[in-house]
């Protein structure tokens, strides 16, 4: 990383015009050309896209227009008028940070408490480390249908278990109290990438530091609090950006269980409707392009607004080496 | 270093917002060229999912007429889906005939996707009047007819009386006509064992069969033209509570579904031979199911409404055009060699071979043709002399006279989904039925209001 | 198993240059794995040992259920006992014509086995795709100094956090148009088809790089020595063979955990499929997986055949699970240094 810090550093007052003389520069063209494969991406799948689907928001864009049956109208605001008027906005919404508020913790002190005892095991750690990698290796479609045969209310194994030891197991798959925490709980079975990182991170703590701290006579909750944290904090703030993140844009496992072509009615419960699953819905289920661009707008500002929040929070409590 | 980094992240997404804020009123989606016909020599066809005999044996009658024509035919296995059809008409990849459910046919009608087949009628002289009123209603919208419906599915009630003789519960106490008395013969029938459900008691097939409780009444859900939805009616709402009450009866939605989901629905095990149900509304051709599953005794018998008069409700698919075929000529040949009385005859007839050979029942076959049906009663069909699938056979022939089906609207799937979501919304237990169903009224003729 | 020294990753840049030189960020977080912290004495590990074991059984369950599952006759799959009392093979033959009988690799109009071949071919050629289109540009951004780079680069690191449902859309509605382009009646139709309903929106936009390979692959890159390459430029290397001849080659580890990232990604991908497939012969395994699902459980007034929906999730777990056993140094590793971008 060093050669980067050496350059982004300050520049002599004549900077904007060195800038530009690196044009010159045939390695400048090299350069740009070696990257033009993610210039041409960024611009034909992301920026582009993006405008596209800012001026789709504006408009009454669905399978007729597209079509050509009938012209694309202009509707103003109409779009974003109506995210406030649909029930199933709020709903979806409720759910997916009602969800993301479930995961997120949750995952996170499994992880720590795991790495935490994987860190320090004389043996079996390695052993230990594959097996709880495992289940996140599980392709999120499966996730799913385990999710549904393993927690069904009659027969699903978890409450025959949990009536073996005298609890009489709730409806997860169709109470909707319910929906939400055994998706979560499946989402916490994969929690070995986590660990993993943690565990990195916890290995990346110099001795000499613990060390020191049992000189000056610091107890193991001390050394936890004042020295692992603080040397872990980066890796918790990004597994704590990119699970939320992800836990936001919850799709696949809740959409195999509970959505598509097979849900007669009968399915599709409104307590497993999420954001990105409602999105899909209206754009490729009914087509209604213009509105679910609005949607998706509403996402990327609520997810924004969201890891905006969570930068600042990471000001006061992240510890990075290497800064005062 | 790293945090230096995430702020100019931070700092570069948001210019490259703002740019394409500035840069938004420059797209626009470029107008569709004029869309030239070619000369069609395939007929592309959509929406027909698993085959049957009887499926493949009208294919086979109509894929032949076609032949002769020279004109090939493309008919890939697929069942119809509102997301894969909707994603052809916006590539313009469009199918010359396509198979729905007439649930659907309003929606597409209203969004000006499908062709009136008034035209399509009248050069192949195919006669209106032989169709159920009552299918054809389904596919009807502003005066035009858009679809030609194929079965007629109506509904019956199968008892099983395996269970009721378990339960010491009458066959004549499963009736629809005294609310109080079925709901007796319910409770007696239901089975929980160790704190498990192990038999439902009668399962009254909500949200799926709803209408026909509002039918018990003598109304509908919705007007005949199809633009005033009329959900939340007082006599809506009593049928909703009082078919709740039953799933209820049963300690609750919750455990009533997670049972009822692990059925061998279709299998030789089904839930009757399985003794998991005691009775329930189902439609017609579920009883092939129970010939070619393990032995039952049931009995047949109609649903009726609060004078006693029998009942029954239609649905199905129907064959349609969108608009955009590229030949809408020989997509009407191609759905006249299919419904003909003809065809319907010669299928229905090696289905009863078929049948006979492997020793099981034929139960029938229930078009929206009435002339086929006469036809496939009378010159085809032989009791079988197994007492209980004979009077079903009976009792389905005459069914479709008391038919009604759901009128068709503008919006009519976002209509079916307004009330089942609010059904399931009572099931759930988070809204009265008066509550859901007020809901359910606005979210649907909001809908319709939109589309017509 | 637990992470070994430098020197048991495969030999990066073998026979190219010394095979001695530090392997970027993953030599370096291996080299610091071991040894370090406070750790429990062997006695007092075995306790935790044995929490450990309570836990491993909660990881490991659900697949000794599905797997026993999968092995049993239609009725007995929520009996929930893992030795079935009755075995059946759910898997391959012919099933006789009664129904209650299918087998996964004979479902009627459900081509199993086409979708095992899509979901490896597309994955293998998208992660292959992928790595190189990545690598090319990593290596620009570590190895070049142009004007521009830092504000492309964190325009790049900008991307990572962009939700893919904003582009979701527009992006479909591009294959759309090309799609219209492509068929018989528009202006490129002596182009193939190459637009929704084909493969091709599958794979091809990872020509173009994408941002988090791109990220690990430079921070990898930036370990290699700067000496090298102007040993090479001496030599009269260009800049593509110095790219192909030394980075490429030493950067073999990071490849290796790009390419199986991305297979990952392609193997568990629903939602690309969802919106770009509707023939069934051209899915891959997870909406195979998902039609299985909607076709034969009990949701859809489907025949509730759990056995071989069951048989189905096997299929698409397993190849996961062998590729984790061959490859798993490069799976923990990959991820560990995921967690030092923070």
């Amino acid at each position: 990383m060093a050669s980067v810090a050496g350059n982004t550093a300050t520049g002599p007052p004549s900077r904007a015009r060195r800038w530009a003389s690196g044009f010159r520069e045939r390695e400048t063209w090299t350069a740009y050309l070696f990257i033009l494969p993610w210039v041409i991406g960024f611009l034909a799948l992301t920026a582009g896209p993006m405008v596209a689907s800012l001026y789709f928001s504006f408009t009454d864009y669905g399978v007729e227009q597209i079509a050509g049956f009938e012209p694309t109208s202009r509707v103003g605001l109409d779009n974003y008028r109506e995210l406030l008027s649909d029930p199933k906005i709020a709903t979806s919404l409720q759910n997916t940070f009602v969800y993301t508020l479930m995961t997120v913790p949750a995952k996170m002190a499994v992880a720590l408490g795991l790495a935490l005892i994987l860190a320090r095991l004389a043996f079996a750690a390695g052993f230990f480390r594959t097996v709880f990698y495992l289940p996140d290796i599980t392709p999120p479609v499966a996730i799913g249908i385990l999710l549904l045969v393993l927690f069904n209310g009659s027969v699903g194994v978890v409450n025959r278990a949990l009536g073996f030891i005298g609890i009489p197991g709730p409806f997860w798959t169709t109470d909707p109290a319910w929906i939400k925490p055994s998706l979560a709980i499946m989402s916490v079975w994969t929690v070995g990438g986590t660990m993993v990182i943690y565990l990195a991170a916890l290995k990346a703590v110099p001795a000499h530091l613990y060390e020191a701290a049992a000189i000056d006579g610091a107890g193991p909750w001390r050394r936890f609090v004042n020295i692992t944290l603080p040397m872990i904090s980066p890796a918790l703030f990004f597994t704590f950006i990119v699970l939320t993140i992800a836990g936001l844009q919850t799709f696949t496992e809740v959409y195999t269980a509970y959505f598509g072509a097979g849900s007669t009615g009968a399915e599709a419960p409104d307590a497993a409707l999420m954001n990105v699953v409602y999105l899909f819905r209206q754009a490729f289920e009914f087509f209604n392009m213009g509105f679910a661009s609005a949607m998706a707008w509403l996402l990327f500002a609520l997810i924004m607004v969201v890891t905006g929040a969570q930068f600042l929070f990471s000001r006061r409590f992240v510890f990075y080496q290497g800064e005062k | 270093m790293v945090k230096r980094w995430s702020k100019t992240a931070l700092v570069v997404a948001g210019s490259v917002v703002c740019m394409v804020a500035a840069g938004s009123a420059s797209a626009k989606p470029d107008e569709l060229a004029g869309y030239t016909a070619t000369q069609a020599t395939t007929l592309e066809i959509y929406g027909l999912g698993g085959r049957d005999d009887v499926a493949q044996g009208r294919l086979d009658i109509a894929n032949k007429v076609m032949r002769d024509l020279g004109v090939t035919v493309n008919n890939p296995v697929s069942g119809f889906n509102n997301q894969a059809f909707l994603a052809r008409l916006a590539a313009r990849d469009i199918p010359d005939l396509v198979h729905m459910g007439r649930g659907d046919i309003g929606t597409y009608a209203a969004r000006n996707a499908l062709v009136p087949l008034g035209n399509c009628l009248n050069a192949e002289k195919i006669d209106r009047k032989a169709y159920r009123q009552a299918a054809l209603a389904e596919v009807t919208y502003k005066g035009q007819l858009y679809g030609l419906p194929e079965f007629t599915n109506q509904i019956t009630i199968i008892v099983n009386n395996d269970a009721l003789a378990k339960a010491g519960v009458n066959t004549a106490d499963i009736q629809t006509t005294n609310w109080k008395r079925l709901k007796q013969a319910n409770k007696k029938l239901l089975k929980v064992e160790n704190g498990r459900l192990t038999r439902i008691g009668f399962d009254p097939k909500i949200p799926e069969f709803f209408p026909l409780w509002v039918k018990w009444f003598g109304k509908d859900l919705i007007s005949k033209d199809g633009l005033k939805a009329q959900l939340n009616s007082r006599e809506a709402v009593a049928a909703l509570a009082y078919t709740v009450g039953l799933i209820n009866d049963h300690g609750g939605w919750n455990k009533f579904k997670a049972f009822r989901d692990t059925w061998d629905f279709f299998g030789r095990n089904n839930q009757v031979a399985a003794d998991q149900v005691g009775a329930w509304p189902m439609e017609s051709f579920y009883y092939q199911v129970l010939a070619d599953g393990n032995k039952v005794n049931f009995t047949a018998k109609y649903f009726t409404n609060r004078k006693g008069g029998p009942l029954t409700m239609l649905s199905g698919n129907a064959w349609a055009i969108p608009r955009g075929s590229k030949n809408p000529g020989l997509a009407c040949k191609y759905i006249k060699a299919l419904q003909s009385v003809d065809s319907w005859r010669t299928v229905a007839k090696s289905r009863f071979d078929l049948r006979k050979r492997q020793g099981r029942a034929f139960t029938g076959l229930y078009t929206a043709n009435t002339q086929a049906d006469v036809k496939i009663y009378e010159d085809i069909y032989q009791p079988i002399g197994n007492k209980d699938f004979d009077d079903a056979v009976a009792l389905l022939v005459r069914a479709p006279r008391y038919a009604f089906a759901v009128p068709l609207s503008p919006a009519s799937t976002e209509f079916k989904l307004a009330w089942t979501d609010a059904i399931n919304r009572v099931l759930e237990g988070r809204q009265t039925p008066r509550q859901a169903l007020d809901q359910a009224q606005r979210e649907a003729q909001a809908a319709i209001d939109k589309a017509k | 198993m637990s992470a070994g020294a430098p020197d048991n990753l495969p030999t990066a840049g073998a026979g190219v240059v010394s095979p001695r030189i530090p392997h970027g960020l993953l030599g370096r977080l291996l080299a610091r794995g071991r040894g370090e912290g406070p750790r429990f004495s062997r006695l007092k590990s075995l306790p935790f040992v044995l929490l450990l074991t309570g836990i491993s059984v909660l990881a490991v369950y659900p697949f000794l259920w599905l797997i026993s599952a999968s092995l049993k006759p239609q009725g007995d799959v929520f009996d929930n006992k893992l030795i079935p009392d009755q075995w059946a093979w759910n898997y391959t033959g012919d099933p006789s014509p009664v129904g209650g009988d299918e087998r996964l690799f004979a479902l009627p109009d459900l081509p199993v086995l086409t979708w095992v071949w899509n979901s490896v071919w597309i994955g293998l050629l998208a992660a292959l795709l992928v790595a190189f289109s990545s690598a090319i540009v990593a290596f620009a951004f570590s190895y070049f100094r142009f004007p521009g780079r830092n504000a492309l680069f964190a325009l790049i690191l900008a991307t990572m956090m962009l939700p893919g449902a904003v582009t979701m859309i527009p992006v479909y509605l591009i294959w759309n148009e090309i799609t219209k382009l492509t068929a018989e009646s528009g202006s490129l139709s002596f182009l193939p088809d190459i637009g929704v309903n084909t493969q091709y929106p599958l794979w091809v936009p990872n020509l173009f790089g994408s941002a988090f390979y791109i990220f690990l692959l430079r921070q990898f890159f930036l370990g290699i020595p700067r000496d090298l390459f102007e040993a090479a430029r001496i030599d009269g290397d260009g800049y593509f063979s110095m790219f192909r001849r030394i980075a490429l080659p030493l950067a073999k580890p990071a490849l290796i955990v790009v390419v199986i990232f991305e297979l990952q990604a392609k193997w568990f991908d629903l939602l690309g499929p969802l919106i770009y497939l509707r023939d069934t012969a051209l899915f891959t395994l997870p909406l195979g997986l998902k039609t299985i699902l909607d076709q034969q459980g009990a949701g859809g007034g489907g025949e509730g055949r759990w056995e071989i929906i069951m048989a189905g999730t096997v299929v698409t777990v397993l190849p996961m699970v062998i590729l984790f056993a061959v490859f798993q140094r490069f799976f923990i590793e990959g991820i560990a240094t995921q967690g030092r971008k923070g």
